[in-house]
């Protein structure tokens, strides 16, 4: 229990350390004002010219509101990857090591406290926003449970991720290629704008079992439409994907430092 | 077995990969070869040597960071690449070039983390902690974020961070790095104090001979992976510079003094700074020339400056071929 609570610790104080500054937080909440006030007109435009009030089986609200989720989610992502490569390219990973902590908890712990920091800000200003264009939305008890639950796992793949790519600066001069992939490959894949439902209907079986999916549009989704059938289904696509995730990345992580070696005089 | 550190035969190779047309070539650097050395318990060593000799290499072995290519290591009691988790709580580290402050935060939260990541009982903890406060003067500056502390602020705090958990033995690499001249002694008389008071056991690698000098009893040199010299540090001084430096005030214009084996490195009207080389002269023949060279008003005589010790033995070292 002490081991996990160390973590913990560790989270809330990159939490504190997150809020620290008054003007980050103030531009986070101008950014995420500019794009959903974006991508809102662009969807009352598209809703407005189509003939059903429904798309992808979501009100213009609903879609909105999914928005604010899945780009709260995107926009929140630490950047691990390069806090991992960092630690290589400097040799701070001689300071990780010296205390009594596993190197990916360490992580782990630092990317969670900073993002849920940063989610909670955008949350909070997409749901100001969100309000202010389409109006509330019909949440159910078991529909914001689910939501939750899905959430942490989101996260905890999305971490897991940006860790592997940040191993990958044991072999690589500069993860910064992979990191782009990476990033971009969880925008347009895991369903950030558009819900899966929009995909192309050959994509859409593949793209549902790709990780990105259950990241960012599994927990969109159970935000603004909850189903237990959707849910079990994204859960148990996440679950599996987090064993992939966990096999590699420990693999990765054991050879990777074997490759520790001395820097500096 | 020992509660400080024991080394046998260490090595540390690297294997440096490098393609040479379509095939990837591999060859070996050698960091460290064959050390073997023991420090007791509440000793203070300096572990010196120029870039490249190794030194850094073997202070992450003897923390559990690198693995060695052979050899034995044991530090407190521990195998450190092996017991990397349970050493941590054994040792505390400083790299001087390395911050383990959280940078937007005040110390005071790093130290309040550090006591959780340490599992501290709460009341042991704030004993510490408000001990290393009023012996490292951090009261001024606990609860100002890190980024806006002076180096030498962030030093103090730095060092009492790794103190925290009350190690048995304390590595410092280059702690003094970039610090005026106050900070630095002040630094200095801290680890001193804390060696003395607490009987930890201090390893310290460092550039600046001042460091070495006043912090610690023991000196190993370190040189192409190996021991060249490994000596208390006076006796290094002696040893390894056969000279003293003799200054002598006069009462009036002294005499012209045969100088074979004593160097004129300072002159005024009434005051001379000579080097003595005792290989030639012995230092009572040569206090004896001086004396009779005119009415003396004081007269001191010191060991050369350790930078120009360790000068010698680098390029002693050096010329000696080692490879």
């Amino acid at each position: 229990m002490k081991e996990i609570t160390k973590y913990g610790w560790i989270a809330y104080i990159t939490a504190r350390s997150h809020i620290a500054y008054a003007g980050e937080v103030f531009t986070r909440i101008v950014l995420m004002t500019v794009i959903l006030y974006v991508f809102s007109r662009v969807w009352l435009a598209v809703y407005g010219v189509n003939s059903g009030p429904r798309l992808a089986g979501l009100t213009i609200t609903q879609m909105i509101w999914y928005l604010v989720a899945t780009e709260a989610f995107a926009l929140s992502g630490p950047r691990t990857w390069y806090e991992v490569e960092q630690d290589v390219r400097t040799g701070r990973v001689a300071v990780q090591l010296i205390h009594p902590l596993s190197y990916g908890l360490t992580h782990l712990g630092k990317a969670m406290g900073e993002r849920i920091v940063r989610f909670a800000i955008y949350m909070l200003a997409g749901v100001v926003i969100a309000l202010a264009i389409a109006g509330p939305l019909r949440w159910t008890a078991s529909g914001l449970a689910m939501f939750l639950a899905i959430l942490p796992l989101a996260f905890l793949l999305d971490f897991l991720g940006h860790f592997l790519v940040g191993l990958c600066a044991f072999w690589l001069e500069s993860v910064n290629g992979l990191a782009l992939i990476y990033t971009r490959a969880t925008m347009l894949l895991g369903g950030l704008i558009l819900p899966m439902e929009m995909y192309p209907a050959a994509l859409q079986p593949t793209l549902r079992r790709l990780p990105f999916a259950s990241m960012v549009y599994a927990p969109g989704r159970m935000f603004v439409d909850p189903s237990g059938a959707v849910f079990f289904k994204a859960f148990w696509t996440q679950a599996a994907a987090l064993i992939v995730f966990l096999c590699i990345v420990g693999a990765v992580q054991a050879a990777a430092f074997k490759r520790v070696f001395s820097n500096g005089g | 077995m020992t509660r400080g550190v024991e080394i046998k035969e260490l090595r540390k190779n690297f294997v440096l990969k490098r393609w040479q047309g379509c095939r990837r070539i591999a060859s070996e650097a050698v960091a460290v070869d064959g050390i073997s050395l023991k420090v007791p318990e509440g000793q203070s060593v300096a572990f010196i040597g120029p870039n490249g000799a190794g030194k850094s290499t073997t202070i992450k072995i003897l923390t559990g960071i690198l693995h060695p290519t052979s050899g034995d290591v044991y530090v407190a009691g521990y195998i450190p690449w092996r017991d990397r988790r349970k050493l941590a709580y054994q040792i505390g580290t400083v790299f001087g070039q390395r911050s383990q402050l959280w940078y937007h935060l005040p110390p005071i939260d790093t130290f309040d983390l550090l006591s959780r990541i340490y599992s501290l009982k709460r009341v042991d903890f704030v004993r510490t902690r408000d001990s290393l406060i009023e012996r490292f003067a951090l009261g001024g500056f606990l609860h100002i974020p890190v980024r806006k502390l002076s180096l030498g602020q962030r030093m103090r705090a730095e060092v009492a961070a790794s103190l925290l958990h009350r190690p048995r033995i304390l590595f410092l690499d280059e702690p003094t790095i970039g610090l005026d001249v106050i900070a630095r002694q002040e630094l200095r008389d801290l680890i001193c104090e804390w060696n003395r008071e607490e009987g930890a056991t201090v390893l310290l690698t460092s550039h600046d001979a001042g460091d070495i000098e006043q912090v610690a009893e023991r000196v190993i040199v370190i040189h192409h992976g190996r021991i060249v010299v490994d000596d208390d540090v006076a006796a290094v001084r002696r040893r390894y510079l056969g000279s003293k430096i003799l200054r002598v005030q006069f009462h009036e214009t002294p005499r012209e003094i045969p100088f074979r084996g004593m160097k004129l490195i300072e002159r005024s009207l009434h005051e001379m700074k000579i080097e003595i080389d005792t290989s030639v002269i012995s230092a009572q023949l040569a206090i004896a020339r001086v004396l009779d060279a005119g009415r003396v008003a004081d007269l001191s005589i010191e060991d050369p400056p350790l930078e120009q010790v360790i000068g010698r033995i680098y390029s002693q070292a050096a010329a000696a071929g080692a490879p």
